[in-house]
């Protein structure tokens, strides 16, 4: 099953993305894990210095922005 | 908004100008909350369509040279639009209130939850993916006045 993990403190753009990976994988019509993290201490230690970050299979894809749903359906398909 | 905890976020985000038609309908009213939110998320800058309409030229200027516009329309009269291509700058994102199953109408109430829905689809990038409406396109329903947001005239 496909993780997806969101890092961050949960402002509004931590909020955004997570929205944005649900509605994607909700688009794609798959399974996945979609995993919010807001341990600083993680965050920290995965080497996120900019959130929110986005993860897919423990992959750093995405760091400081709020992807699209396009972009990130497009990430989920490569 | 209130409880929503300090942003700590980083600024990769690509630089955005949001123009709102700020019509004086309800839905034109709404583009204009949705795009101040939108600007306190850090989704971009709110700017002044009547300012761009008369051709302020470092507005013009900001706005070709930013990463991606956003134009937020109350109808199907798309007037914010057609001032952004009247000036030669291009639209990367575009929606329309009342397409988002908002009922433009004479009332000026309107709920949180009418600016949630719009802030959302801007995040979520809904208006780079169809080809918006033309202008005067019947969004459904309703008297028509010709403007063909089926307001009944009062727009």
């Amino acid at each position: 099953m496909i993780k997806i993990e969101i890092l961050g403190t949960g402002c509004a753009k931590c909020k955004r993305l997570y929205a944005n990976a649900g509605q994607a994988v909700k688009d794609l019509k798959i399974t996945a894990d979609v995993i919010k993290v807001g341990d600083l201490d993680e965050i920290v230690n995965r080497g996120v210095m900019l959130t929110p970050a986005l993860f897919i299979n423990g992959e750093l894809v995405a760091e400081g922005r709020v992807p699209c749903v396009e972009e990130i359906v497009a990430l989920l398909k490569e | 908004m209130a409880e929503t905890p300090t942003c700590s976020c980083g600024q990769n985000e690509p630089k955005r100008i949001i123009f709102p038609c700020a019509g004086q309908a309800n839905t034109g009213q709404l583009t204009n909350l949705a795009a101040i939110q939108l600007t306190e998320e850090g989704y971009g800058s709110i700017a002044c369509a009547s300012l761009l309409a008369i051709g302020a030229e470092g507005l013009v200027r900001s706005a070709k040279d930013v990463d991606e516009v956003l134009v937020l329309d109350g109808c199907p009269m798309i007037c914010a639009r057609k001032i952004a291509e009247a000036q030669g700058v291009p639209v990367g994102q575009h929606l329309i209130v009342t397409e988002l199953g908002i009922t433009k109408g004479s009332s000026k109430n309107f709920t949180n939850d009418d600016i949630e829905k719009i802030v959302a689809a801007c995040w979520k990038g809904e208006g780079r993916k169809k080809d918006t409406a033309k202008p005067g396109k019947k969004s459904g329903g309703g008297n028509d006045s010709g403007c063909g947001c089926g307001c009944g005239g009062t727009c």
